[in-house]
Formats: C-alpha cells, structure tokens, sequence
C-alpha cells in the first residue's frame, strides 16, 4: 500500500462506501533470477473469501512455467494453493485473476461489550490465537506501553475502544513506504513510528491483543480511486477484530476506517507470517528480483 | 547440470532390488579404498626390503628411489609441505599414518570403513565387521605397537584385512547391482596402481647404462614383480631369469594372472556389461567404447610395439582411459547432488518468495 | 559370590524382597550368578563389549570435530519381568497409545475435547509442537502414533508408573535387540531354561505397520515401496536407523536421495527415479520439508509436505504427534483416556504439578529444591532440574524461567525407581532402572513382550540417558510367571 499519508487523510474523511460493486482483480507476481534455479515449491494465498460481505464468483491461477496446483484449507479456512516447478528456469510468474462481488454491511447493531464478557473463558479460549504473541506480534514491554497510552482509561467497550486505538495509530504513527519491509516486527514498528499498512495492521493486532481483545489479520485489496498518477497499485492489510455476540469486524487502521464496499478480503490468521500471498524456496544461486503488478477494476 | 529426472524416466519398479545412487557410489569407493590401501602397503613393503640391499645409498639416490613412488601413490606436494627429506622414513610414515594424505593407508581404511558405515545396511554384517575391525585396530595402540616391532608385519596386516574383506565380499554379499559396482571399483583401482607400479620402472628403474643386467636392476626388476604379488606367478610362466621386457608382458597381456591389465579390464567389461544389460562388444557411451577399443586393442598389439612407442606413453594412455571410465561410471549411475555441507548450504540458497 | 555383598538399601530392588529373599522369578538367574567366579563375570562383559565395539554397535558422542563412537554400555544382569505383571503393562499401554491416537485425531478435526473443557485449550493451542497447517488433514487409516516408546518406572512399592510419552521418533529398539542377541551368547544355558518370551518380530511387526499405513491412493493389490528416513550418518543414533533398515529390509535413505515430483516422492536411484509410498522418518517435523517449516533444513526434503498433503505418501510417525507428548498434556492423559474410552488408566501417571495453574505454581516455586522440575518439551534428560541434588544456582536460575514462562514447565516429586543389581567395579551394586517397551499400531496395536531397560550407572543418579552416562540392559518377560 503506497499512499501517501495526505491522501490516506483525504480518503478517511470519505464518507463509507454502501454500493454493492463488482470488482476484477489481477495479481501478477514475476520472480526472474539470475541463472537458472530449480526445486521451487510454493504456496499461494491468492484467492478472495466468500462470505456475507463478498462472493467471490470467479478465480483463476495461472503459472508460467506451466505446473499442476493443488489446494487445501488451512487452519483458519483460507484457501492455499500450492504448486512446485521442479525444472530448471529463470522466471517464475504466479498471476492470480478474480471476479468478486462486494456487499454492505447488514448485520445487526454492534453491541456494546465490556471487559468481563471478553474474558470470560468461552471467549479467551475459543479464540487463543488471537489474543497472544505470534510471528510478527509479540507482546512484550514496547507494545504494551504503547497499549496503555492509546488506551489509557483500560477497555469498557470492544467496538469504540478498537476505534479509539485505530486512531491513535493513524494520528502518531506516519505512514512511510519503504521505512520499513516484509520482515518488521510489530516491536519495531513502534520505535519507528512509521511503517506501511502491513506495519500498522501488525501494531493495532498488538494493541488490542493487550487489551485482550481478540484480533486477526486480514489480506486484500482495495479499489483506489484516488490514485496519484505513477502511483503503483498493490495489495492492503488491515485487521478485524472479534466483538462476542456480533462476530468479526474489520477496521483499517491506515485509513482509518472500516473497511467498505471497495475492499476485498484474501485471508485471514494470526499475522503476515501466516498468509504470505506467496511463499517458498527454491534451490540456485545468486539473486532474485521481484515485481508485483496488482489491479483493481470496477466492472459494476 | 545434467538432471537425472530429465535424463531418465521415472520406473514403477516396486521391488526392493532398486539401489541408491548414493549406495551405488558408497559401495564403489568402499571397495577401491580398501584396494589402494593393499597396494600402498605391498608397494612399501617391497621397497623397504629392497631399500635393506642398498643401505649405502646417500640423499640424492634415495630421493631418485622415493620421489617416483610418492608420485604414483600420493601427493608430492603434500609431502613436501610436511617434510624436507624424501628418505624411507619419512616417505613411509607419510604413505602409512598421516591423514593429511587422503592416499595414505590410514586415510583409505578410514574413507572405506566411513562409506561402508554408511551402507551398512546393505553390505553383510561379516564385511561391516572385517572393515571396522581394520579401523579399530589402527585407532588402537596395538597399531604402533605392530609398527614398531617391524613395518614389514604391519603391512602383512594390512594385506589380510584387505584380502579378508574381498573374501567375505565374496562369499556374503549378495550378487546383486550392488556386486556390480564393488568388482568396478576394484578392478578399475587395481588396474590403475598395475600401471603406476610398472611405470616406476620407467622413473627410477631406467639403468644406468653400467648397471643394464647388473644386480640393481635385476633386483629392481624383482621388487616391480613383488609390488604387483606377481614374482612367484611370473615364475611359474618363465623358468628363466627375470627379463624387463617380459616382466611387462606379463603384468599387462597375462589372462590368468588377477593383478594383469588386460585380467582386470576383462573383469570391468563383464561387469559393465552386466550393468548396462547389453550384449557383449555393445557399449552405450563414447567412454564405454573407448574402453572396449583399449580392451579390444590387447588382442593385437605386441609388447615389442609398446615398448617401441613407449611404455610410459601406454601406460599413461590406459591410466586416462581408466579415469574417463571412472568419471562415466559416476554420471551415469552414482550422480547425487554435492556431499559437502557447505557447498549444499551455497546451492540451496533457501529463500522465503514473499511479497508484501 | 557376586551376590554376597548386595544391599537392598531403601529402594524397590526388582531382584530381592525387602527381607533380603529372592523374588521367585529371578531365581534362576541368583543361581547362576552364584555359581560364577567374579572373574569369569568380568571376562563374559569383557566379550561382550567387544563384540558390540567390533559390530559397530555403537553411538556417536560429538565433543570435538572428530566424533568419538563409543558402545551404549550393556550390563549383562538381565531384568526379568514375570508374565502376568507384563500383561497387566501391556494392557495398560494399549489402552494409552489408544487414547493418545483418538487424541490426536480429535485435536486435528473437530477439537471436542477442547469444547467439551476437559484440557484447556490454551494448553494445546500454544504448544511448541502443535501443527496448525494439518488441522482437517486425513491420515492414512487414522493412526498417527504408528511407533511409540513409553518410559515406565516403579516406585517404592513397585508400582509401574507412567514417567513419559514417546510420539514423536522414539530410539532405542535397536538396542533391546542386540542386547538380547548379546545375552544369549553370554548366557546360552540360563536363557535357555528361564523360557523367556522373543523380541525378535520386532522388525516384521514394525515392517507390517509400515505397509498397512499405505496411502490409499496406491490400492490394496500393490506392495508400497518404503524407505527409513535419516538425517545421516553423522546422526548419533545412525546405527539404529541402519540396523532397523537391515531388519526389515527396507533402503535407508538421506534426504538428499530423495526428490518430490508432481507432489510424489521418488528416491534417486542407479535405473532413475523409484517411487516411494511410505516414510518411516527418524528426523523431527520441524527439519521435514525445508518449504514448510524449518526453512534451514538441509535435512530435509523440499516439497515433501505437499506431498504428504495429496496423499501420495505416508509417515510415520505422522506430522503434528509432538503435541501428545508435552509433558503439560501428560498430566492430561489420564483424563484423556476417561473421555475417549469411558475407563480408569490401568497405568498411572506420575503426579504432577502444572507450574501454569496458579496454586500449582506457588507450590513448585516454594519448594523446588524438594521437586524434579521439566521443560514441557525437551527430551533426553535435557532441560530438566533435580532439586535436591542440584545446586542453588541452578535453582534459582529454574525458579526465575518458570516465573518467566509458566506454560512451559512442569514438576513431580522425585520418585526413587527401583534399583537392580548391575556389575560395577567390585561385584554387583544396586542401580535405579526404568523401562522403555515399544509399541505399534498398524492393523492391530502390539507391544513387544520386554522393551529397553535403561540403568543409571553412576552411582545414586536417576538419569539413565545414554547421552547422560546410562546403560542398558536386556528385558526378559517370562512365559510364565516364575
């Protein structure tokens, strides 16, 4: 996500967008090295969701060197393919096209929840993975400050409160493309204070899991239509957390918003490290260049 | 990089006679190593008894003795990195014990005895045992203690654990692929050291002119006979004295003597043969059939005509031919990705493919 | 004259009875070793050593970059177990490795025990060894733990007590069958008479299991071809790996020897690529597939998880056991076999105290010095305190990492373990013992009658860990009961 923070401020202010949309979505990822490499195998978490907020009517996955795929459900239902180029070749390319229909929020009013029914057992067994320390979010004392100070008074409400330290991100932490990478911890986030969506999302997961609300994150897109000209467009994260008697909800911290109509939503789990878009190894030498085309259409 | 999965179709073979490429290549060396470390040691002893009737030699003559057999058994220039003198104590202990010389008895028996623990599970518990006795026995004391009651016993025990180990391959391992590959590496070792061991003659045996039938040579020509366990089968063959010219003749044209270089070629084509499954004369590869041109030419060449174009020069031509050999073998049978850790840590360049 | 000096002392002695009388089912062997001069003794452990040195039978201890080998050291008193006390542990660990699979099966689908609040499910969820990428995924016939090694001991009253699971690649089966070898050789005629149950199905057994966890995908008319998977040659239990192979007439094979293909496994060999259908690995998950976990492994074999995911080839054990051999979860055995099967544990437990659970935890931290305190993950002897014998530092530095991280820590009262006579320097002393039996679980679940006794050799220690100065010695189990 390379918004600059301007605009993201520019977007926020937007009011929520209700109409359903239909959206196409492309997603090419070129890996080209240097040489031949061989024995790559990969794991894909490319294709939408479905469910009330979106269906995803078409997917399709293409890789050249043309290989067999395979899929199964993870843990947390998200769709992996996988797939293994075992020949020699100097580029990969995985390109992912979907067809997704969005749909507005229609579910009942959130309710208010206080601290005594997040902690109830029921809730802080059930969802254990997301209420403690995983890969990229591990909750130790620089979190933990940060915790209190977007939170001072403690939790009295799930919903307001997850606003409340969404904006406390979005206000004292500036978004920076390339200040950080695909490896920043949360902890580092903090003594950065700056970072990309995925820094964000990783951050505010680290916040609420603090204040023991249960948090997970979620990869994307979003149909940007305040595109700067030159701007690159690219996949988004952003998080949800879960308000008990209501279900997940998201929130996008670098937008400060609830994420709407435009957003489609890939996969979910305890941070980055469980949903790498793609992921594998590959036996070869020397180095390896990446590009990422990503495009979001409105068809509808 | 030449990959086996394009070069060879994938077999449904379900039965349990398949082999390892990694086994195939362990069971070669197993058996050329112990083969060496037999050589090393006969082609020692025999100079060390021969070094007994030319106890006034001084420095330079000794080093025109040694010089040659440290080419043909080790590493010159390792030697010189550890030692000033090529004298018999020295040449000896640095052919014998130092494990700085991957060609060393010490090291040979090390490497079998490490290729075979490695196969352990498919080689016979008497053959597991033969070669791991040997690797105990040179760990323990009683190895210098051998060695200093006289080299020359030490050596006849290094002989036997060699011999006992080809004797128990013999009769425990069964005849299997896995034979196959045993019987390449020690023929394809022993006929390689028969050519090294006659070629001294041409470094340090070539006569003065003065000693041309004298005693030296003819002793010489005597401890080449021995270095090859050939002195009593070349007597059963030529009741005469011991003639340079027929002395090569036997060693490379003889069909019944086991150390002979046609003798050990003819075991390396039947055993390539039994691989391949081709017929006899058919060979597959273009070193395949540079071998069976080598094999085939014995047939027709005299020794008169090698030694008119040299014996060192034949010799040489049989030694790279054997190599060729020996570097087909391993592509096209044994070829598994690298050994070395750290060379396997510098391909696998394992990286995460991510991507925000 | 062996026997003359032995002491009981305070301990269980698995030979004599507290008054100093011989248990009926050694008699045999308090016979023999009477009759034998010391000398004559020593000579036979001499022989023995020897043979195993000469054979190979050994492990590797690296301590400098050469690598020493040295033999697992054997005693030559064999421990005798009458039959019906056999039956009564074989009952009990078959009714274990039971509930430890329905266990298993239960914690990757559909999570019932955890519903139902019989373990806390943050107990499982935060495990070390729980694989969330295998929720939902079928094992070939629903067997996950197809090898276990179960580490019994017995108390002061001779009681035979649970002390550890083995679920992941239990060792030591190789030893339990050369011993066995060894002792026939030195004691032909006393094994002779005693009419001791075999061990020696070992290998078919475990040969059985492998074939009859095929991947489906293969059909039932076709033999699986299957290989031992190991880490090498440099790997201190390389011998076993080798010997099992031998047994069962299976190739043992590196990963390096292995390729996957279109999510299949093939070994590289001298005619090309050879397919194969079953795994027994003897590496741990985490060095499995270089894709998947551990992305430094060199051990392992890139894309053979996917492989495992379509199907095309089993392992044994399966992915995701470690979970059931937590020591946190082993407090939970016993429940567990309560939920699952509706019946008491013939074979109890150890008691223990979960440094998480609050009460527990004030206990633990106030008397550490009288407890055994053990990681929840750590095998081999390793990670563990000894309170009573260990020094205060060591202690306080235990007592500091169990403040830190509860979850990860557990404590028992040590138990004494039962002592058998066992060769020392002058004659036969007492020594503690434990036992481990090996069990499988194909089509039907079999212990092999007797298992690897393991002998802390030092004087007074508890720790029987070969990497830790034990021995072992060979486990007779009667046909009958005297």
């Amino acid at each position: 996500m390379i918004l600059p923070n301007q605009a993201a401020d520019t977007m926020s202010n937007d009011a929520p967008w209700t109409e359903p949309l239909l959206l196409s979505i492309s997603h090419l990822t070129r890996y080209s090295y240097e040489g031949n490499v061989k024995d790559s195998f990969n794991e894909a978490r490319l294709q939408p969701v479905t469910d009330s907020l979106q269906q995803c009517l078409e997917f399709n996955l293409h890789i050249d060197p043309e290989t067999p795929i395979r899929d199964y459900p993870d843990f947390y239902a998200n769709c992996v393919h996988y797939f293994d180029v075992p020949e020699a070749h100097d580029t990969l390319e995985v390109e992912a096209k979907s067809l997704v229909q969005t749909n507005p929020e229609d579910r009942w009013e959130i309710p208010l929840v206080g601290q005594e029914r997040l902690e109830s057992p029921s809730v802080q067994d059930h969802f254990f993975d997301f209420l403690h320390s995983s890969e990229f979010v591990s909750l130790q004392a620089e979190v933990w400050r940060e915790a209190i100070d977007a939170l001072p008074g403690g939790l009295t409400d799930v919903w307001k409160d997850t606003v409340t330290i969404g904006e406390h991100i979005n206000r004292n932490y500036k978004y920076t493309p390339l200040s950080t990478n695909v490896n920043t911890r949360a902890v580092e986030v903090v003594k950065k204070k700056q970072g990309v969506c995925q820094d964000f999302a990783h951050l505010m997961l680290g916040l609420c899991r603090t204040h023991k609300i249960p948090a997970r994150y979620v990869s994307g897109y979003f149909l940007n239509q305040h595109k700067i000209p030159g701007e690159i467009e690219a996949s988004h994260a952003w998080i949800e957390v879960l308000i008990p008697g209501y279900g997940w909800k998201g929130y996008d911290p670098t937008h400060r918003r609830v994420p709407d109509t435009r957003y489609v939503k890939l996969a979910v789990g305890r941070d980055y490290g469980d949903i790498r878009p793609v992921g594998g190894t590959f036996r070869g030498k020397g180095t390896r260049k990446m590009i990422v085309e990503v495009s979001v259409q409105r068809l509808g | 990089m030449s990959d086996l999965f394009q070069q060879k179709p994938i077999t449904t073979r379900r039965d349990h006679m398949v082999m390892l490429s990694r086994v195939a290549n362990s069971l070669y060396w197993m058996s050329r190593y112990i083969e060496r470390s037999e050589n090393v040691a006969r082609l020692l002893d025999v100079n060390l008894q021969l070094m007994l009737d030319f106890a006034d030699f001084n420095d330079q003559q000794l080093k025109e003795h040694w010089l040659p057999i440290l080419c043909s058994a080790g590493d010159e220039k390792t030697f010189f990195k550890l030692y000033d003198r090529a004298n018999s104590e020295n040449v000896t202990e640095f052919l014998t014990f130092r494990e700085e010389n991957p060609n060393s008895i010490i090291s040979c028996l090390f490497t079998a005895r490490e290729n075979a623990r490695q196969v352990r599970d498919q080689i016979s518990l008497e053959m597991f045992e033969a070669i791991n006795e040997c690797y105990l026995f040179l760990k323990s004391k009683n190895a210098h203690e051998v060695w200093k009651f006289g080299a020359h016993d030490f050596f006849e025990q290094i002989k036997k654990y060699s011999h006992l180990f080809q004797g128990l391959t013999d009769s425990t391992f069964l005849r299997t692929e896995g034979y196959e590959f045993i019987n390449l590496g020690k023929f394809l070792e022993r006929a390689d050291k028969t050519t090294r061991i006659l070629d001294l003659k041409y470094h340090i045996l070539l006569p003065s002119v003065a000693d041309v039938g004298g005693a030296v040579d003819a002793a010489q020509w005597q401890a080449i006979l021995r270095s090859a366990s050939a002195l009593e089968a070349y007597r059963r063959f030529h009741v005469e004295d011991i003639i340079p010219n027929k002395v090569a003749e036997f060693l490379i044209f003889s069909t019944t003597f086991p150390r002979s270089i046609r003798y050990c070629l003819q075991r390396i084509d039947a055993e390539l043969h039994r691989l391949s499954g081709k017929e006899r004369r058919e060979y597959r590869s273009q070193e395949e059939r540079d071998f069976g041109k080598l094999l085939s030419d014995l047939n027709f060449i005299t020794i008169e005509q090698i030694l008119d174009t040299g014996l060192h020069q034949f010799l040489q031509g049989v030694q790279k031919t054997l190599d060729q050999l020996d570097d087909h073998i391993y592509q096209e049978f044994m070829y598994h990705p690298p050994v070395d850790t750290e060379a396997e840590i510098f391909l696998q360049q394992q990286q995460m493919q991510q991507q925000q | 004259m062996l026997l003359d000096q032995y002491k009981t002392e305070d301990f269980f002695d698995e030979m004599f009875t507290e008054d100093g009388g011989i248990r009926p089912h050694y008699q045999k062997i308090a016979d023999c070793l009477r009759s034998l001069d010391p000398a004559e003794h020593r000579g036979k452990q001499t022989a023995v050593d020897l043979a195993f040195m000469r054979s190979g039978v050994t492990f590797t201890v690296y301590n400098d970059d050469q690598g020493t080998e040295r033999i697992f050291p054997f005693d030559l008193v064999p421990r005798v177990i009458p039959n019906n006390e056999w039956e009564k542990m074989e009952r009990g660990l078959i009714q274990r490795i039971t509930a430890l699979n329905l266990f298993l099966h239960d914690i990757y689908h559909d999570q019932k025990i955890l519903k139902d609040r019989i373990i806390p499910p943050h107990y499982i969820l935060g495990a070390k060894h729980f694989r969330r990428e295998f929720m939902g995924f079928n094992v070939p016939k629903d067997i996950y733990i197809h090898i276990c090694g179960t580490d019994l001991i017995r108390d002061r009253q001779g009681n035979y007590l649970v002390l550890e699971d083995n679920l992941r690649c239990p060792s030591g089966a190789s030893y339990m069958l050369e011993n066995r070898a060894a002792l026939k050789r030195a004691f032909p005629a006393l094994y002779r008479s005693a009419r001791v149950q075999q061990v020696d199905g070992y290998g078919a057994e475990l040969r059985k299991v492998l074939q009859y966890v095929s991947p489906p995908s293969l059909g039932s008319t076709t033999q699986p071809n299957v290989v031992l998977l190991t880490p090498g040659v440099f790997n201190s239990a390389y011998f076993e790996h080798a010997f099992l192979a031998r047994q069962m007439g299976i190739p043992i094979v590196e990963g390096r020897d292995l390729v996957v293909r279109d999510a299949r496994v093939y070994m590289r060999t001298t005619t090309g690529l050879v397919p194969v259908d079953v795994i027994y690995r003897r590496i741990d998950d985490d060095f499995l597939d270089p894709t998947i976990f551990r992305p430094d492994s060199l051990l392992g074999v890139p894309g053979l998880v996917h492989a495992y995911r379509s199907g095309n080839v089993s392992l044994a054990n399966s992915i995701g056991t470690g979970v059931a051999d937590d020591k946190v979860v082993y407090y939970f055995v016993p429940k567990i076999i309560k939920y699952y099967l509706g019946e008491e544990p013939i074979l109890q437990n150890v008691d223990t105290f979960l440094a998480s659970e609050a009460d527990d935890r004030a206990y633990i931290l106030e008397n550490m010095e009288k407890l055994v305190v053990k990681s929840a993950n750590e095998a081999g002897g390793y990670g563990m305190l000894m309170g009573p014998w260990a020094p205060k530092a060591e202690v306080d530095s235990f007592r500091e990492q169990v403040r830190a991280n509860p979850r990860n820590f557990i404590a028992q009262h040590p138990i004494s373990l039962s002592r058998h006579p066992t060769s020392c320097e002058d004659g036969l002393e007492g020594r503690h013992v434990d036992l481990r039996p090996y069990i499988l679980y194909g089509e039907k679940i079999t212990v092999t009658p007797g298992g690897l006794t393991r002998v802390a050799l030092r004087k007074g220690s508890l720790v029987v860990n070969s990497s830790q100065g034990g021995g072992s010695k060979d486990t007779w189990v009667l046909q009958g009961d005297s």
